[in-house]
Formats: C-alpha cells, sequence, structure tokens
C-alpha cells in the first residue's frame, strides 16, 4: 500500500511539473529559413561596402573637406578639439555601433607599421598579413580561442589624404607610403559558418546603420563648434565649398557606388 | 480531516512550522527593503543606490517553468538549459548605463585575436575582470600595472614628460600610467609633465578602493541613473 502511494505521489509530482510545460525554446527568427550564403561571402560583401564607404569619406569629405579648411584629428572627440575623425577613426565609430546592434559582427582594423603601436598585428593576423601584402586577396580562418570565424581584407592606400597624414603623422612608423600600397588590413570576425538571406541583409544594414551613426557624432561635434567655422551640411560636398552632406545624402552615395556588386550577390542567392 | 498518529505528532508539528516559516522567510527576502540582507556583498561605489533587478532581471519562464527545463535538459531531452531564478549578468548588462563613444578601452575591441596573449593576463573583453560588483569598491584588478600586456612599443614623439615614456618602459615602471592616464580616458583634466607632479600611487589605491576621484569630476559622460536606465527600456 505504502509503495503505491509514493508510486502515486512521485506521478502526482512529475505530471504537476509536466504540466505547467518548460520555458518555450529560443528559437531565431530565422529558424527554419534555408542558408543562403557562405560566411566567407557575407563578409567579402561587406568589406565590399566598407571600402567604398571609407574611400568616399577619405576622398570626398576628409580630403576634400582639407582643401576648405576643415580639420580632422585623432582627437576629434576631446571637447577642445574641433575636428571630425580621421577615416581610422571613422571605421571604429562604425565597429562600435556594430557592436550595439543585435548583429554579431566583430570589425577591428590594425598594421604591421599602425600610427598608435598598440595596432600593431600579432600572431596569426599578423603571419596572414604577410600574404595579404604580397598578393592583396582575402584571408580566411577560424579564431579557435572564441569559436569565430575570421576574415581580413587588405586596406589600401586609396587616396592622396591617406598617404600624405600617415607619412607626416608625428607618430608615424613608416615615412613613404605611396598610393595602391596595402597600408593595413580590416579583420572581420561572425559566430556562424553560413547565413540566411534575412542574416546577410541584417549585417550589411548594421554596417550602413554604423557609418550613418558615426557620421552623425561627426555632424553633432560640428555643432557644437564654438570657434571653427561651421559647414553648412545639406545636399552639398566639400568639393563644392563648404559644406558637408546629411547622413543620408551620404549614405545615398555610398550605396549608389556599392549597390550593384552587393545587388549582384544578392539576388543570385534568390535564384 | 487529517487524523495524525500522536507516535507522529511532533513531525507533523515540526513539518507544519518549517513550512510557514519557508514561506515567510521567501515573502520576506523577495521585498525591496530587505535587498542589502540578500546581497552576497556592499555594492561598488556609484552602485549604491541600484536595486537588485537593474542587473539581476528575471528569468524567463516562471520557477515551475524552471525547474522543468533544466531537469529535461540534465536528462537530454531539451538540447539548452535556462537561467534560474535570474538571468545570468553580462557585459551588455553594464554597457546599457556605461556604454561611452569616446572610451579609449572599449570591452569589444579585445575580442581581436591579435589580443589572444594579452587577455590570457587580463581578460578585457568583459567589466569585471576589473570591477568586480558586491566588494564596496571602484576597482578590483589585482595589480595596477596591466597597461604592460598591450603598451610594450609605445613610443611619444616630443614627448612632453621629464622622465620620457620610453624610460619608463625601459625601466618598467607600468605603476605609472595610471598615474597620468585614466584608463577609459573619461575625464577632463590637463595632464602632468613633470613625474613630481603625478597623483601619488596612495592616492590611486584609494580611487581605487572607492575613495576621492584624483582625475577630478569633470567627465564628458556621465552613467545613467536607475531612474534614466529604466525610462531608456521604456523607450
Amino acid at each position: 500500500m505504502k509503495s503505491i502511494i509514493k508510486l502515486l505521489l512521485a506521478s502526482a509530482f512529475v505530471f504537476t511539473l509536466n504540466s505547467c510545460g518548460g520555458v518555450p525554446e529560443e528559437k531565431t527568427a530565422d529558424a527554419g529559413e534555408e542558408k543562403a550564403f557562405a560566411v566567407e561571402e557575407v563578409l567579402e560583401m561587406v568589406a565590399k561596402e566598407n571600402d567604398v564607404t571609407r574611400t568616399l569619406y577619405t576622398k570626398a569629405i576628409v580630403g576634400k573637406g582639407k582643401k576648405q579648411g576643415m580639420k580632422f584629428d585623432e582627437d576629434w572627440r576631446k571637447d577642445d578639439v574641433e575636428a571630425g575623425p580621421l577615416p581610422a577613426l571613422f571605421l571604429r565609430g562604425v565597429a562600435t555601433s556594430i557592436r550595439k546592434s543585435p548583429v554579431p559582427l566583430g570589425l577591428y582594423l590594425g598594421s604591421d607599421f599602425p600610427v598608435n603601436a598598440a595596432n600593431k598585428f600579432e600572431g596569426k593576423q599578423a603571419e596572414l598579413f604577410t600574404q595579404i601584402k604580397e598578393d592583396q586577396k582575402p584571408q580566411f580562418f577560424f579564431d579557435e580561442d572564441q569559436k569565430l570565424h575570421t576574415a581580413m581584407f587588405a586596406d589600401l592606400a586609396s587616396a592622396g589624404a591617406c598617404v600624405s597624414c600617415h607619412n607626416d603623422h608625428p607618430q608615424t612608423s613608416k615615412t613613404d607610403w605611396k598610393l595602391g600600397d596595402v597600408m593595413g588590413a580590416t579583420t572581420w570576425q561572425y559566430p556562424k559558418d553560413s547565413l540566411t538571406y534575412k542574416e546577410t541583409v541584417a549585417v550589411l544594414n548594421s554596417y550602413a546603420q554604423g557609418t550613418v551613426d558615426i557620421y552623425m557624432e561627426y555632424l553633432d561635434e560640428i555643432e557644437a563648434f564654438k570657434e571653427s567655422e561651421k559647414p553648412e551640411i545639406g545636399n552639398k560636398w566639400p568639393a563644392e565649398g563648404n559644406y558637408l552632406p546629411t547622413p543620408e545624402v551620404f549614405l545615398d552615395s555610398v550605396r549608389k557606388l556599392s549597390s550593384y556588386e552587393t545587388m549582384k550577390h544578392l539576388v543570385a542567392a534568390t535564384k | 480531516m487529517f487524523k495524525v498518529s500522536p507516535l507522529r505528532k511532533r513531525q507533523v508539528i515540526g513539518g507544519i512550522i518549517g513550512i510557514v516559516l519557508g514561506v515567510s522567510l521567501f515573502y520576506i527576502f523577495t521585498l525591496d527593503a530587505t535587498e542589502d540582507y540578500v546581497s552576497i556583498g556592499p555594492m561598488n561605489t556609484g552602485h549604491e543606490p541600484l536595486n537588485c533587478f537593474a542587473c539581476h532581471a528575471d528569468a524567463k519562464g516562471n520557477l515551475m517553468q524552471q525547474v522543468q527545463s533544466n531537469f529535461s535538459h540534465a536528462v537530454g531531452a531539451r538540447e539548452e538549459g535556462v537561467d534560474f531564478g535570474t538571468q545570468d549578468v553580462t557585459v551588455d548588462n553594464c554597457l546599457q548605463c556605461h556604454d561611452r563613444p569616446n572610451d579609449r578601452h572599449p570591452v569589444y575591441r579585445f575580442s581581436e585575436p591579435r589580443f589572444k596573449d594579452a587577455i590570457q593576463n587580463i581578460d578585457a573583453t568583459t567589466c569585471i575582470t576589473c570591477h568586480t560588483e558586491h566588494e564596496d569598491e571602484r576597482v578590483s584588478v589585482a595589480s595596477i600595472n596591466y597597461c604592460m600586456n598591450c603598451h610594450q612599443d609605445l613610443v611619444v614623439e616630443n614627448d612632453p614628460v621629464d622622465i620620457p615614456h620610453v624610460t619608463l618602459i625601459a625601466k618598467e615602471e607600468w605603476f605609472t600610467c595610471i598615474q597620468c592616464h585614466d584608463f577609459h580616458g573619461n575625464h577632463r583634466y590637463d595632464v602632468p609633465e613633470k613625474m613630481s607632479d603625478t597623483i601619488p600611487m596612495h592616492v590611486i589605491q584609494a580611487y581605487f578602493d572607492g575613495g576621492e576621484d584624483p582625475y577630478g569630476t569633470d567627465k564628458k559622460y556621465i552613467a545613467l541613473s536607475q531612474e534614466e536606465w529604466l525610462k531608456t527600456l521604456d523607450k
């Protein structure tokens, strides 16, 4: 009799426990969706967008802006410095914004001759960068420590402003940079080996949003200028005078320049 | 309704007292007013006004669901276990109030592969390596010479300091970095050019222990208060 009661009590306990149902299992928004791209393809796509964005920023904003008297400085965030972000810091701003988004994408910039010694490549990155300098081809590896798929892409001296600023910088460790040189490499990381169409678009959007965020921070800094002349923000670019484009105009130009390549990949995946 | 054997009377009374006591304690220790007694230690400097929920959000599901889910996970009937009671506190919790665009050492940067060796010495990918909570202090790092992990090759052109950085590094005077430079770079202050004018180590240590801020109180960004943080959640 006692053992029957014990059995009944145990059954009642298990039934009660089970009857409420567990915590619903986490399902990602893309659960069940077909993987459309290998991580390498996606990182190549977003790196291409980065090339276009950085070249546009360096040439059309920094290069032309300097000719209009605009200033760009590594201490641009300091209160007593009235300047905009240098291209490397523009990229860091994009990377920071991406990390705040739900997209698990990592973006870093390094070199073997960085202006800031703390940005010098070491270990696996230094090894792969030697190869990148030779053939300018992307390098991929799996970061075992963090379990992240990692890609490195050449970062070229694509504008005169890259060369002159780095050669003339007081902290530079190399003074003979020239146009077209591999000045460094961007490193990108993502946790999955393949992405759905939706995840891929999210990666591209998070990068685009990152460029808007850092560019808006720059415009906010300009708003707070006390001594320097403030450029007019609108549809015009520094090439036309003391003007800066709005974030929307800037992003539109990036899209015009990069969308063909990106769209080719995205459309191919839907066929 | 229940007939208790005289031989079992003491056990039953004991059981009832236990249940009443247990329920009472559960009720009392889940009140806001008793949070200090539940906490594993006093809050760190600046965090004193926070309630537990600011960092320890309730885990998903009710207690029974959490028990069932973890039981299922333990016997292999479920892929992932679930948080029990409260969710784990992560870097994201800290950044919801402390994220700043001018952070010169943001945690995410140290996820880059080249910091692999450095983070084995000091895991800068997470806040709690230096700011362990419930310790009634500000900085809990064991040794203040952590700059040595990344800045061995630092070269400062036109170095304004009377004892140049290169000399300090050659002599492995890594404790001197913090006497001029605050790690996160949020203070507005003039960096001294003479070593004799730098902040003495005992003052730095007192600051780490929760004392007065030797870099000054003028900061570019101020962390969110609990009320401000709650408003961001409403948005």
